[in-house]
């Protein structure tokens, strides 16, 4: 890890920071509790087109923890959601753009990372509360995923298209 | 920016798929019959009430530590007043219909309301 990769994943992390908090203050219109568009995961997705999953990796972990200990729900419940989702999330969508990439675009990578995102989340909800007709949400967060995944995705897509460090 | 062959397929299936889910739990769960709530605690069964017209009840579930105020009122049931730091169970108000539920993440408690007249969903996954 130079100092280059240092700079560029500090740099990523604070974006990705941003956008983690910016979304807690956007209310969501929804049946279920707990849905929210993942702008966060732009910042994911770029880092893991541009640096490689390991990066991709780090900075989830960086935001995850960090954006839990600004939003007072470090080691709660909710950041066990979120950890079990961010980083379930972030290796689906690796495996999704190294075998799947084509035929999939990057839309669809990222509509994948939101669903699974979404569905690790309630599996996380329903362990901890031990009760399995929290999976009754899962239809519900998975219909609300992809409109989310798809507006993540196109996001990135037109991100690294015109981003020269991309390249 | 285009959308692949396979984007739409996946895009495709998971809306059928989020579709027949919803479908599923709105026929395997009539909202028609008698309606009732159970309340559970850390996944153990605390308290089954009858949602009926008329009835009202108001009690605290928790330890000495932290606290819910569930509230029945008729055919319906919410959680008043809770202490979590989320609020999400609060803000969930009035339920009525199973399987609509109220969850407390972090004091792990959860209320849902179940129709006697339905197929319990534990039958079918046995």
């Amino acid at each position: 890890m130079n100092t280059k990769k240092v700079a560029q994943i500090g740099m990523l992390s604070s974006a990705a920071l941003i956008l983690h908090l910016v979304e807690t203050w956007l209310p969501v219109p929804a049946p279920v509790p707990g849905i929210k568009l993942g702008l966060a995961n732009c910042v994911s997705l770029v880092t893991l087109a541009v640096l490689g999953i390991r990066y991709a990796f780090y900075l989830t972990v960086i935001r995850i923890l960090l954006g839990a200990l600004i939003g007072g729900i470090l080691f709660g419940p909710a950041f066990v959601m979120s950890a079990a989702g961010g980083s379930g999330s972030i290796l689906a969508m690796w495996y999704a753009s190294q075998h799947w990439k084509p035929p999939f675009s990057v839309i669809g990578v990222s509509i994948i990372g939101a669903v699974a995102h979404s569905v690790i989340q309630v599996a996380a909800a329903a362990w901890l509360v031990s009760s399995e007709s929290l999976l009754w949400y899962v239809p519900y967060v998975v219909l609300l995923a992809i409109p989310a995944g798809a507006v993540t995705g196109l996001t990135v897509g037109y991100f690294t298209d015109r981003l020269s460090i991309c390249r | 920016m285009k959308l692949t062959w396979a984007d739409k397929l996946l895009t495709a299936g998971l809306v059928v798929f989020s579709f027949l889910g919803i479908g599923a739990s709105v026929y395997l769960f009539p909202g028609s019959g008698q309606q009732q709530a159970q309340i559970s605690v850390d996944g153990k069964l605390i308290k089954t009430v009858t949602l009926r017209a008329g009835y009202r009840e108001e009690f605290r579930i928790g330890g000495p530590d932290h606290y819910n105020i569930v509230e029945i009122d008729g055919e319906k049931i919410r959680v008043r007043e809770a202490d979590c730091p989320d609020q999400v169970c609060v803000k969930t108000g009035w339920v009525r219909v199973a399987p609509q539920q109220i969850v407390c993440l972090p004091w792990r408690v959860v209320i849902k309301v179940t129709s006697s007249r339905s197929a319990d969903i534990d039958d079918i996954a046995r």
